[in-house]
């Protein structure tokens, strides 16, 4: 008795003692941090009004932070540029998908010939552009190039996977102030050698759209907006469907409805002819109701209100970033003519130094880095873990690949996708500070300025502690909704 | 792909498989004809072929942009502009009998003051960046196998609540906690010095996490004989468990020295002298004073980035496991 009852004590010691460092790291940097963040989010404490010069007393101050923050339109304005940001979310867990999906093909082909025909092709596809070259001008470009593919292929042939999901991860592997530095260079309007490639399409686009009607062109919108109200039509319909079916509750579809609806609003303010908008939505409202009347005239919903609530708003919001950039597409048509009349014709964009083109630029770099990011080595493998027999049953039944992927892939990999996109939520609501500090400064007007680039600036920058402190405590309110969310549904959908 | 499996405790990974000889049969029965056969080949050759060429032009994609940044870094600064990416020369300087890219040199060489008239002292932010993240690696890998084993093999009251705890954390963003673990470092007079980079690196929740869960796929065993053989909980952890999770403890330095060789946020806020800055800020400051010189800021780029990509290269088993372990729960 006594002998385990000291043992347990030793053991409790033991614990404690190896836990002790950390501990204590823990309560100074994290759990310390968090309450004086806390009390500072509601005090007034300004470098400015309290320093050695001046030293006004720092006192609470309610919730005088929060109401200022509310009422001061940057804050909304960098909270959307933050939203705007993390559109690409969707794009890019897509790719990642995409590359995983590709990756974990079986790249051998099975016969050792023709692996060997396959490398020949590499060789002879390399070589063949070598002779070409010989005879031009800029021969060291093409060279380097073709050498660069053969070598590609070379690797790809003989490493298969490992040599491809190398190359893929490398840029998130080397992401930084280096490689930002380096795209920054890389969209310099003049000396970058992104315009440098585009200016060659540009000035014969510019001649193909001079020499058509405007008006074909502008007709652009008018398809754009047809696009999008099919994309709702596609997603409600399958909200429908899963709502009758009852993997889906009403409250995730009406919520999920709202975010396939929200582009074809946003129509009517973005699009320059009203009317268009005004179609969309009216286009819109009918798929809508159309659809309400099949899912009333159906059974009766046996879901409960919130089921499947994280599939649903992952449909949906992906569907809605579609939607976005086929409007902005649209758009893009309508002011093509115009801006190709102009004598230098089209073009190419001033990226970083532009106020509109700032953020789809971060976005590109942001691309680049994510196809082979973390998220493609979870697909990985999830990829492998998923049950062959579905597969050859599936064969079988003489499934199409597509009819697979959606039947059998998708769904195996739901709780991995689910993982991805709140951890991505989570990330994408902090994230941009480091980007924005290195490529534009927040700039140009405050167009790359996020949330935590706000935070920064507020409290390292300008020295208002607790104003930036509110804000990152409105910031972590965002991020608890999330993690909330998450556990309270994430678990659900996992077992499912 | 499929070795990150055998780690993860309690999960087979094995498809219930058919025997061998069954198998053999079933592929015998469902031997497609001759003709049939071929032509399937031949499409497996085109398929295999289209996936090379896609898989081929993605990475094309992902390593042109280090391409343009090799090449512009040996060029000389009229030629950065320029349509074409190869040099027409290359400047080079002898240094030890081998022949160096002159920007190269230019970007160490801070007492040169034609180039280089700020005094940037490249060689020092990479010296720096090294030491700060070494430190903060060596300590935060060992407070966080040490936790991890207090929550992994150690039994005491409370240790399940602690862990989530622990978990929960991870959840938080970052960001909350700068501004008052500023003012901590200001109040310890840590402000512009190695320590404040350092001790706030060594401590981490996601470390502990990883750890523990590479200490739990060790067998429960060992302790035990290990205890009938009267080792002290040092000796064991000292001795058995850590040498045993040496792949986690790898994969755990690889992400920790990464993370803090990268680390922009906070050396941004701490560091004010110039001989202090570690390589980002070195790189942020040589870009905003000579924004110009895109050569020599490519030569510097290259610098940074090449030994990530070869320590990528060469550790990759070690990290695609770690990433894939860590997100198993988080």
């Amino acid at each position: 008795m006594s002998s385990s009852r000291s043992r347990t004590i030793r053991n409790v010691g033991a614990g404690v003692a190896f836990l002790m460092p950390n501990l204590l790291g823990f309560l100074v940097f994290t759990l310390v941090p968090l309450v004086f963040s806390m009390v500072l989010a509601f005090s007034n404490w300004d470098l400015k009004l309290h320093n050695q010069y001046k030293n006004n007393s720092i006192h609470f101050i309610g919730l005088d932070n929060f109401i200022r923050l509310i009422n001061e339109p940057n804050f909304w304005k960098f909270l959307g540029n933050t939203l705007y940001l993390m559109l690409l979310m969707p794009f890019a867990i897509a790719a990642s998908l995409i590359a995983a999906i590709l990756l974990s093909k079986d790249l051998r082909g099975g016969s050792r010939r023709m692996w060997a025909t396959l490398l020949l092709t590499a060789i002879m596809v390399g070589s063949l552009l070598l002779l070409m070259a010989t005879g031009q001008g800029r021969s060291g470009m093409v060279i380097m190039m073709a050498s660069l593919v053969a070598s590609i292929f070379i690797g790809g042939a003989l490493g298969g996977q490992t040599v491809y999901r190398t190359l893929f991860y490398i840029p998130n592997f080397t992401a930084g102030v280096a490689t930002m530095l380096l795209w920054k260079h890389l969209f310099n309007p003049q000396s970058g050698p992104i315009n440098s490639v585009l200016r060659g399409p540009l000035v014969s686009l510019t001649d193909v759209v001079r020499q058509s009607p405007s008006s074909l062109i502008q007709s652009g919108l008018w398809v754009s907006a047809g696009l999008i109200a099919l994309g709702a039509w596609f997603g409600l319909r399958r909200l429908r469907k899963a709502w009758s079916d009852g993997d889906y509750g009403s409250n995730a579809v009406i919520l999920s409805a709202v975010f396939l609806i929200l582009p074809a609003v946003l129509a009517i303010f973005w699009s320059p002819v009203p009317l268009v908008g005004w179609v969309t939505l009216a286009a819109t409202v009918c798929v809508t109701l159309w659809q309400l009347v099949i899912a009333i005239r159906g059974r009766d919903f046996h879901g409960r209100p919130w089921d499947g609530v994280g599939s649903s708003l992952m449909t949906a919001t992906s569907l809605m970033s579609l939607q976005l950039v086929v409007l902005g597409l649209g758009i893009a048509c309508y002011h093509l003519p115009a801006m190709a009349a102009v004598s230098d014709g089209l073009t190419p964009p001033n990226w970083l130094t532009d106020y509109d083109w700032a953020k789809p630029a971060m976005m590109l770099m942001g691309f680049w880095g994510a196809i082979g990011s973390n998220n493609m080595l979870l697909y990985l493998a999830a990829l492998t873990n998923v049950p062959q027999e579905l597969y050859e049953a599936a064969d079988i039944d003489g499934a199409t690949r597509l009819g697979k992927f959606w039947n059998i892939t998708w769904p195996q990999l739901a709780p991995t996708t689910f993982f991805i996109v709140v951890m991505g939520v989570i990330s994408g609501l902090q994230g941009g500070f480091e980007q924005a500090r290195v490529m534009t400064q927040g700039g140009p007007a405050g167009s790359t300025t996020t949330l935590s680039y706000m935070i920064y600036s507020q409290g390292f920058e300008i020295g208002r502690l607790g104003y930036a402190s509110a804000v990152s405590w409105m910031l972590f309110a965002m991020v608890l909704v999330i993690t909330l969310f998450n556990w309270k549904f994430g678990n659900k959908y996992v077992n499912d | 792909m499929s070795t990150t499996n055998t780690i993860q405790p309690g999960q087979s990974t094995e498809p219930a498989s058919i025997p061998p000889d069954a198998a053999e049969m079933e592929k015998l029965l469902n031997r497609p004809p001759a003709d049939r056969r071929r032509s399937r080949a031949l499409k497996n050759y085109f398929s295999v072929s289209l996936l090379h060429l896609v898989l081929g032009a993605i990475s094309l994609v992902m390593v042109l942009p280090f391409v343009w940044m090799l090449l512009t870094s040996i060029k000389p600064l009229g030629e950065v502009g320029s349509t074409n990416w190869i040099p027409s020369t290359v400047d080079t300087v002898q240094k030890a009998g081998v022949p160096v890219p002159r920007n190269y040199v230019d970007v160490f060489d801070y007492n040169n003051p034609d180039i280089n008239h700020r005094g940037i002292q490249f060689a020092r932010f990479y010296w720096n960046s090294i030491f700060v993240a070494a430190w903060a690696t060596f300590l935060q890998v060992m407070t966080s196998a040490m936790a991890a084993y207090s929550f992994a093999r150690l039994k005491w009251p409370g240790r399940d609540r602690m862990f989530l705890l622990y978990l929960s954390t991870m959840m938080l963003p970052g960001l909350v906690m700068m501004i008052p673990n500023f003012q901590i470092m200001i109040s310890m007079g840590l402000v512009d010095t190695f320590t404040g980079l350092i001790v706030p690196a060594a401590f981490s929740a996601f470390g502990t996490f990883l750890m523990r869960q590479f200490m739990l796929s060790i067998p429960q065993s060992l302790d035990e004989a290990a205890e009938i053989d009267g080792a002290g909980k040092w000796r064991l952890f000292w001795d058995i468990i850590l040498p045993l999770s040496r792949p986690g403890l790898i994969t755990l330095t690889i992400f920790t020295f990464m993370g803090n060789y990268n680390s922009f946020f906070w050396p941004l806020v701490m560091l004010r002298s110039e001989a202090k800055y570690t390589l980002p800020i070195g790189l942020l400051f040589f870009d905003s004073s000579q924004g110009q010189a895109t050569h020599l800021l490519m030569a510097a780029v290259t610098m940074s980035v090449v030994p990530m990509i070869v320590l990528f290269v060469l550790l990759q088993k070690y990290l695609v496991k770690g990433i894939q372990l860590g997100a198993v729960k988080g």
